[in-house]
């Protein structure tokens, strides 16, 4: 799922896993219809089905950001291990 | 003719000029020595950081007629629209995943195009010939929409309406925003929409804004408004209850049934794995600095995606504020035109049209890149000079807009949807020799030219079979057709998709059992991680990450 690690990052590959996970929690909930074709419970008179593709939007963008740190991490570790 | 309110016009001529002058003063913005590259006129010098770029690519991928068309299929009942939402959510964690590859090959390579990297990876002419005739053909219609976009705005404000008596009243208003846009265009090239998506996003932002804590106040809140969207709806569907249980009116709901799942899962994937083939996204982000732009962006861009989905609910706010038209995208510049004080309706009316320029002006300096170098470069003059490119594409950028003009001018607006939908099921297809590229060298280049030829034919001959519903024997009717061996309905891009797939992975273990030469890849494994400030890496960079490869 994630960008395959340089030839031996064997110290970040744990990282790398992480990010693949969060990714792809971030890419199959949003798909999954069936949970949240409903109109109740409704909140703030939107039905269910409307605010929890809207509360997907924070969540996934967190999710990304995460993402985003962790391999940012992982690659200057992985740089520095290269260029001594 | 309806009357032409002087306070709306105002303000919408007034942002206008300021957008333009803005447009033409972009070409000292970030001052290069010359703009007569590629890398400096098409790609605004490659140095975009994290503001710029949210702007940018924000400004790309969210149109005007995205602005337009998904509320309007909202209004008229199709709850399936609202996939949009989920599209531009799942978008972003995919985008993290294969962009900054796309980057770094493109950096060391000085790719411009998404088909010069696969001329490179794969040393196919033909392949490479394949992706941009693709590009350019998915890119087209989708201008020629944004102008549609504009149409839509200026008929709601009674300018260039429909029953004006000659065609020059009528078209006048659109050509002279067209012809100010493609000036602008030509002499500042992608610094223009990058500076111009500033003023754009910010009028967006302010009229969502406004009017999604306004309009509910003036509607009865918005359980209101969604009560009276679904009693609307449930009052149409009683009385065509015969039509609909025969199949030829299509129901109206706010919750789509359980047999439309996979119809609305399948058109958010597909939607979302397509949206970066097409090569205006791609140069938005190849005009970023470096890797981790890409991946901060993947985080911050979807609160577009929010505003998205609240505009979209706008749909069912013109149902209960009593909005009646009779062309479904009329409905949202009616509602503000009826709830809203003349100047604010002016304000969001402006926001549409700019919202319109930004993508075009982009769109099209995509496709005269892509003409330039995979068509006129690969081709006509291998020998030709930077300068000679970039004259070549802004030219070609002039053309490809009044190509796109005359479109919308001589052909039923009808057209350019569906060549609209169309463009999404082709761009998709050459995502295998694009994305799966980027990983393994293992594709044979003839299998996946293969497997792109068989999905384009496939994809193409179902969206022609679909009829509109209501209209058997119409083609063009609709994104979604039923799934082979199967009785659900999909997308069809993602089913062509997969047909694709299916043909290269066959076709390469044919072929390299044969042992067919499968060219020499100019790409090294180190190519993909590269990032600014590594040896080969254009050195367009100051500050951080131009000094410490390490510093991020």
């Amino acid at each position: 799922m994630t960008d395959p690690r340089r030839p031996s990052g064997g110290r970040t590959a744990g990282s790398w896993e992480v990010v693949a996970v969060l990714l792809a929690v971030a890419i199959v909930v949003p798909l999954l219809v069936f949970l949240y074709d409903s109109e109740s419970p409704t909140l703030f008179g939107f039905p269910f089905y409307y605010w929890f593709q809207f509360l997907m939007i924070p969540v996934v963008s967190a999710l990304t950001y995460v993402a985003f740190r962790i391999s940012a991490a992982a690659t200057r570790r992985e740089r520095r291990e290269h260029q001594p | 003719m309806k009357n032409v309110d002087p306070v709306a016009l105002t303000v919408f001529l007034v942002l206008f000029v300021l957008v333009t002058v803005l447009g033409f003063l972009a070409a000292r913005w970030r001052k290069a020595d010359s703009l007569d590259t590629l890398d400096e006129w098409g790609l605004g010098g490659r140095g975009f950081g994290t503001f710029v770029s949210w702007f940018l690519i924000g400004g790309d991928i969210y149109t005007a007629y995205t602005f337009i068309a998904v509320p309007a299929t909202l209004y008229a009942g199709s709850v399936v629209g609202f996939f949009a939402v989920p599209y531009t959510i799942v978008l972003y964690p995919i985008i993290f995943i294969f962009l900054p590859r796309f980057w770094s090959v493109s950096h060391r390579h000085g790719y411009v195009t998404p088909a010069d990297f696969v001329r490179g990876r794969f040393d196919s002419k033909p392949l490479a010939l394949a992706v941009a005739v693709t590009g350019l053909l998915a890119t087209m219609p989708y201008i020629a929409l944004q102008l549609v976009g504009i149409q839509v705005v200026l008929e709601v404000m009674g300018i260039g309406a429909s029953g004006s008596a000659s065609w020059l009243a009528k078209d006048a208003p659109l050509l002279i925003a067209f012809a100010v846009l493609a000036a602008y265009t030509y002499a500042s090239g992608l610094r223009a929409p990058a500076l111009i998506a500033f003023v754009k996003d910010t009028l967006i932002y302010v009229v969502i804004l406004v009017a999604v804590f306004y309009l509910p106040s003036r509607l009865g809140g918005w359980s209101h408004i969604f009560a009276s969207a679904k009693d609307s709806f449930d009052g149409f569907n009683k009385q065509n209850a015969g039509a609909i249980a025969a199949g030829t009116v299509a129901g109206k709901g706010i919750i789509p049934p359980a047999a439309a799942h996979w119809a609305y899962a399948s058109l958010a994937l597909g939607s979302a794995l397509a949206l970066f083939m097409y090569p205006h996204s791609l140069t938005g982000v190849l005009a970023s600095k470096n890797r981790s732009v890409i991946r901060r962006n993947a985080s911050l861009l979807p609160a577009y995606s929010f505003l998205l989905g609240l505009l979209a609910l706008l749909g069912f706010a013109a149902i209960a504020a009593g909005i009646h038209v009779t062309n479904a995208q009329e409905s949202v510049p009616a509602l503000f035109q009826k709830e809203f004080p003349a100047w604010f309706a002016g304000l969001a009316f402006a926001a549409i049209a700019i919202g319109a320029l930004v993508p075009a002006a982009i769109m099209s300096i995509a496709a005269a890149n892509l003409w330039t170098r995979n068509i006129y470069k690969a081709f006509i003059n291998p020998q030709a000079t930077p300068k000679q490119e970039a004259t070549q594409s802004k030219l070609i950028s002039l053309i490809v807009k009044f190509g796109a003009l005359a479109f919308v001018l001589g052909l039923p607006t009808e057209l350019a949807i569906n060549f609209q939908l169309l463009g999404g099921v082709w761009i998709l297809q050459t995502m295998p020799a694009l994305v799966f590229a980027l990983y393994t060298r293992w594709f044979h280049r003839w299998a996946l030219l293969a497997g792109w030829a068989v999905g384009m034919v496939y994809g193409t001959a179902t969206a022609y079979s679909v009829p509109a519903p209501g209209k058997p024997g119409s083609h063009f009717g609709g994104p979604l057709a039923t799934v082979p061996f199967t009785d659900t309905k999909g997308y069809i891009a993602l089913t062509a998709f997969v047909l694709n797939v299916i043909v290269a992975v066959v076709l390469t273990l044919v072929l390299r059992s044969l042992h067919v030469a499968e060219g020499v890849d100019e790409t090294r494994p180190g190519d993909y991680h590269a990032d600014a400030g590594d040896p080969g890496v254009e050195d367009v960079l100051e500050g951080e990450a131009g000094t410490a490869p390490s510093a991020r």
